[in-house]
Parts: structure tokens; sequence; C-alpha cells
């Protein structure tokens, strides 16, 4: 009946121990992609910190640079982890705390200019910045300082206000960035939880239930790139066009950081070996799986570039909106095809319902 | 002992939707009045969607495509005419009549709104209301239109809240109640929660001819992520909610809540084990008001909670893999799933091999 469901009942049988056996895809899907996931996002924060405690210290262009350099990796990492929703991220609106996006209202925007213009001294301190507004503290605030209206003086001194509410934000996104991964490292944590359902553990009950979260990160992941990420700023014709609705358009990693999340999908769907379930007569899905995740990087490399330039470019557009076409793709051969080949239900109602 | 009802419906079910299609249209309309009939909107395994009317042993009485995912649908009695929401952030809702009499017709959310996929008819069937969002400036509205002159939409009024989702008539025949999930969604952004960090839910009745507020209530400021989304009303008149919780899921609070305009409102207990059943999210509430019960269902937690509304007694937990639709039927409740299932109240489990169900089901008959 479930192929999966009898797939695991042998795993638990073959990897027998007093204990019960974990959930094998699970724990490869945590071992494999979630920890070092979060690991990077966390390593990126600190060479992020370093930077902007020498721009502080002594600013110039090249270390201005530098530090722009080190938050484009910080996005990179962060667009990969972000895919994972639910755990120790989404504790104390962590998720949130880190990135606040789409802000629609410009409220973060308006927060950080007064800040900056008041030189609000609760802003600059690590300890204080994390009880403010969400919109002040994660990677869209840190965008505007680094890249926005103003942030080329930080390449001389004088701007002392700046780059300390600048350097508050990597502490307080470091310190989240160690909170969560923290979260994932405790033995009796959500690691454990995820990887051994049972009837008294409190999050998962049942492997289907385990691999179901496992599931909804890719279809939810797919549904963000497309519905959130991508139509958010591009429009079905090019004058439904909103370049400044596009995340991170400030620093030009709009692009970037979405090919991050579809690569962080790609690497959580190697680590957990899911492929490895399918019966050999739909091992075509991983394969067409695949297939789609390298249509979709390089559509996106091909279009890579500052928003406004992308979208004034015909030819380069086009591999924006191709690129959206294979989110639909992939949403179709995961939600579909892989949930059905192995049994689970594709989730109808129970995935994000009203 | 088989009684001759048993045996139709035994009958139906074998023979599904061509059954149907051989009856004269004097012979369908005698099987509708004498069965309870329901309507639910649904995916078929082509991936179109549509809205259905069902007989209570899962035939499908009657169907129109719709042009994407439906959500709820409600009925009037006089006019015999049910009206299904799109899904959020949809922008239409499409009028049938099963009984076959006139054609659809298709009511177009207005500019800067869209539908949350909700709504409901005035006791004379003269007037539908629908929850809206004002989206650009996020706030909840009630869209009201004349079912008398095409569902031509007359005027709005504020939820005063945001994003609300179900909205009933209370007995009065006046007073709307209205569940104000909390959660900020604009179309631009697909279906992302932007606000989740400051939501605030609430429960509001408002007057339906003069769209005054007559009550706002909310839960505790440490509960401000639980969003209250679905209602029914019991014998009692009292208004049971059901809640899906966006906080963290190493949190479990409390999902079901009862109010009575003008005396109390607060969330009741459950036993941890049925509490946890439900996995932080009640995709549907429905009343039984013969049988003195309240059902809630969780497409999350797989399970189908009943509960005695006197005592607040747990009568049963099913374990249904996806469950969600439910609406009253004899003793019990009739409950579908997004797998296709439909679960009788005395346990029949029917399959349906063309259909899965969305998250409502009513009864309209």
């Amino acid at each position: 009946m479930r192929s999966l469901l009898l797939f695991l009942i042998a795993m638990a049988i073959a990897f027998a121990s007093p204990a019960r056996a974990e959930n094998q895809v699970i724990a490869a899907a945590v071992s494999g992609f979630v920890k070092p996931a979060y690991g990077a996002f966390q390593t990126a924060s600190a060479e992020l910190s370093d930077d902007m405690d020498a721009l502080c210290a002594e600013p110039s262009p090249d270390r201005l640079a530098a530090a722009r350099e080190a938050f484009a990796s910080l996005v990179t990492a962060w667009s990969e982890a972000e895919i994972i929703r639910f755990g120790p991220v989404m504790e104390e609106n962590r998720l949130e705390r880190i990135l606040f996006w789409p802000d629609r209202k410009s409220t973060g925007l308006k927060q950080v200019q007064r800040a900056l213009a008041e030189k609000d001294a609760t802003a600059t301190d690590p300890a204080t910045l994390k009880s403010k507004s969400v919109a002040m503290q994660g990677l869209g605030a840190l965008e505007f300082i680094l890249f926005g209206t103003g942030s080329e003086r930080l390449a001389e001194p004088g701007e002392d206000y700046r780059c300390a509410y600048g350097r508050a934000i990597v502490s307080n996104v470091q310190g989240i960035a160690s909170a969560v991964v923290a979260g994932w490292q405790d033995p009796a944590g959500i690691s454990a939880q995820w990887a051994n359902p049972g009837a008294d553990n409190p999050l998962f009950r049942t492997d289907e239930e385990a691999v179901t979260e496992l599931f909804d990160i890719f279809i939810h992941g797919l549904e963000m790139v497309r519905d959130v990420r991508i139509n958010g700023f591009l429009g079905e014709e090019a004058d439904g066009d909103r370049p400044k609705q596009a995340i991170f358009w400030r620093s030009g990693a709009t692009t970037g950081s979405i090919t991050a999340n579809l690569r962080g999908m790609r690497k959580l769907f190697e680590a957990s070996q899911l492929a490895g379930l399918l019966p050999p007569d739909s091992a075509w899905i991983a394969d067409s799986i695949g297939f789609e995740f390298d249509n979709a990087e390089s559509a996106l490399e091909a279009a890579d570039g500052p928003v406004a330039e992308i979208l004034a470019d015909a030819a380069r557009r086009g591999k924006l909106a191709y690129a959206r076409l294979v989110t639909s793709s992939l949403s179709e051969l995961f939600g579909v095809r892989l949930a059905g080949a192995l049994g689970l239900t594709a989730g109808f109602s129970s995935l994000d319902g009203d | 002992m088989r009684t001759p009802l048993i045996d139709r419906r035994e009958l139906l079910k074998a023979a599904g939707a061509g059954f149907f299609a051989a009856l004269t249209g004097r012979a369908l309309a005698e099987t509708m009045q004498a069965d309870a009939v329901f309507a639910t909107a649904y995916q078929r395994r082509d991936g179109s969607y549509g809205a259905a009317i069902l007989s209570e042993a899962g035939a499908v009485l009657h169907r129109i495509d719709l042009p994407d995912r439906g959500h709820d649908v409600t009925f009037d009695p006089v006019s015999r005419r049910s009206v299904v929401f799109a899904r959020k952030p949809g922008t239409f809702a499409m009028v049938f009549d099963h009984t076959g009499g006139k054609e659809p017709v298709t009511i177009a959310s207005i500019g800067g709104r869209h539908f949350f996929g909700h709504g409901v008819f005035s006791r004379d069937g003269r007037l539908l209301y629908a929850t809206e969002n004002d989206f650009d400036n996020a706030a909840g509205m009630i869209g009201v239109y004349d079912a008398s002159a095409d569902f031509r939409r007359l005027e709005e009024f504020p939820t005063h809240g945001v994003g609300p989702h179900e909205l009933l008539l209370l007995g009065d025949g006046r007073t709307l109640a209205v569940a104000n999930g909390g959660i900020e969604t604009h179309p631009d952004f697909g279906r992302a929660k932007l606000n989740l960090s400051t939501m605030r839910p609430s429960l509001v009745f408002i007057d339906r001819l003069s769209g005054d507020l007559i009550e706002r209530h909310e839960l505790q400021p440490e509960l401000h992520q639980l969003s209250i989304r679905h209602m029914a009303v019991d014998r009692s008149g009292a208004v049971w909610f059901g809640c899906q919780h966006e906080g963290p899921a190493s949190e479990r609070p409390a999902l079901v809540g009862r109010a009575r305009p003008g005396e109390s409102f607060g969330l009741i207990d459950m036993p941890q084990d049925v509490l946890g059943g439900l996995r932080n999210y009640v995709g549907s509430v429905a009343a039984n008001t013969k049988a003195g019960m309240i059902a809630v269902s969780s497409p999350q937690g797989n399970a189908l909670v009943i509960i005695e509304t006197a005592g607040g007694r747990i009568v049963s937990t099913s374990r249904l893999t996806e469950v969600c639709g439910v609406a009253p039927d004899g003793r019990g409740f009739l409950a579908t799933t997004g797998a296709g299932e439909i679960l009788g109240p005395e346990g029949g489990l029917i399959a349906t091999e063309e259909y899965v169900w969305d998250n409502h089901l009513s009864r309209i008959g």
C-alpha cells in the first residue's frame, strides 16, 4: 500500500538496536543538510562580524568592499538554510528577526532611517536591539546600512553611528544563528525528535508525519521561491514588473538569494537520499528533479545582476521567467510525482490550508 | 436489519454519479429531497478544480467546474442556490443551482479586494456577505452583495481586524460572527504571511444591517499567534471557534474556544493527548445541534475530534488521513478528506477515485 512506510519498517528492522531505530531518511537530512546549512550560516555571520569590526575600527574603501562581500556570503548561506521553517528557527520570532521580508509598507526602512537620524543608542547595543522591531534587527536593515543611501560614507571616518548599528545587527544575527545551531545539536532536541517518531514524541508520532515534514520543506520552499520571491517583483508581462519589490535589490543579491534557496532544496534532496527509496520504474523522477534544478540554476546564473538591469533586458528577463516556470515543474515533481511514488498523500488539504 | 434507506444508500454508493445521469429530473429531485445533501469544493485527479453537491453516501449529485481552487460553499435555502468562494487570494465566487434551474453566475471581487473563501446569506436570501481583503491597507472587510440583482456589490464594512476568514450569521438573523485570523497577506506575495511577529487575531460580532461593531474579543497577548479561523454555533447559541497556531510547534496552546455574545469568550481545555493529536491546527469546525455536539478536524494531525457541547466531554477521536471537511449528519458528522475519502457518522468509509475533497463540507439539505 504505502511503499515508503514499508521501506521504513524494513529499515527499522534492518537497523534494529536496543532502542527504536532512527528514521534513516530524516537522520541523513539532519546530518547531511540541516546542521551543515545552519553551521555555514553561523560561520558566515562570524566572518561578517570580523569584517564589520575592521571597517568600524578603521574605515576604508577596501574594508567597506570586504564587508559588502561578506554580507553577500551571509545572504547566500542564509538563503540555503531559510527553507527550513520549523524547529529552533521558529522560536522567539527568530525567522523574522533574521529576515523580515517582504516589508510591504517599508516599516523597517523607516525605522532604520529614524534610528540613523536620531542616533538611537538602543539600536547599537545588541542587548537592546534584539527587543526592538523585528524589521530593525536583521538582514534587511543590515542591507540598508551597507548598501542604502549614505552607505558609501562608511568607507571614510565619521560614520561611527551607522557602522556601530551595523555591527550590532551582525552580532544579533550571529547570536540567533548560534542559538539555532545549538538547538539542532541538542541531543534531546529537534534532531532526535524528528528522526525518532513515536507515541510519546510531542512533535512527530509516526514516520509518515516526520517524512511529511521533510516534504513540506520542498513544497513550501518551491512555492515561496515562485509566488513570493519571484512573483513579488516579476510581472506576468514586463509592465507588471516592480524591481524595488525584489528581495535584496539594494545589494544586487536577488538572483543569488533565489539560486541559493533552490540549491538548499537540492542539497536537502540529495542529503536525505529520498531518491534511493524510489522503485526502479520511478527512478526517472529523481533524474527529472536533478535536471530541473540544473535548468533553474543555469537560467538564474544567466540572468544574474542588479534587478533593474535584468528587468530592462528582455533576454535576461526571459531567463528569470523561465526559472519561474521551472519551479512549477519542480512543484509537480515533488508534490505529485515523488509524493505519489513514495505513497505519501500530496497534502491537498494539510499543506498550508486555510 | 436493513432498512430501505440503507439499501438505497448502498445502491447510490455502488452506482456513483453515473446512476444519477440516468435519473429523470423528477427522480433526481426526489432523491435529493429524501437524503441529506452536502456541498464541497474539490480537486479532480487530473488537477482541475470544481464544486460538488454530494449525497450522504458520497455520490456526486451535481458539479460545476471552477477556474481555480475553491474553498467553502454557502447555501441559501430560499432560492436553493449555493455559492462557492475561491480560496485566498482568489478573486471569484461562483453561484450555482444544483436543482438545475439557473445558469451559474460568477461574482468577481472588485479592484483592491480579494475573497478569503467564506461567505453567508441573510436568512431571507436577499443579501450575501463575504469576507474580503483590502490588501493595500491590510484591513479585513465584509463585502455585501444583492442576491436579488445578479449579486451586485452594494457596500462593504470593516471587520475590525486583519485577515478575516470564516463568518457566520447567528440565530438572531442579524449578528455576524467573524473570525479575524490576524494574518496579513498581500496578493503580490502569494500566500506569504507578512506579520507573524505582530499578528493580533480577534473574534468580532457585527450588526449586518448597520455594519456596526458589537463586540471584539482577543485572546491574551501571549497567544497573539493563535489564529482564530473557523466557527460553528451550537444549539445554545454559543459560537465555538477553532484556531491554528502560527508560533513554534514546541508550544501546544489550546485550539478550541467558545464565545457567547455579551457573556463570555475563551479557550477550553482538552486532554493533552487529544490536543496534541490536532498538531496546532484546526481546519474546520461544525455543529450538530440535534445531537448537541461539535466536531473539529485537523488535516495536519489527521484527526477528527467530536465534543459534547453541554459538558465539553470528548465523545470520540478518529484518525483519518487529511480529514478536514465536516458537517452534521444524523446523530454525528459526515467528514471528507484531502485523500478523497468520506467518513460517515456510523464510521463507514467511502473512497472516491475521481476526487479529493477540499477543506470544507457544508450541509445544504
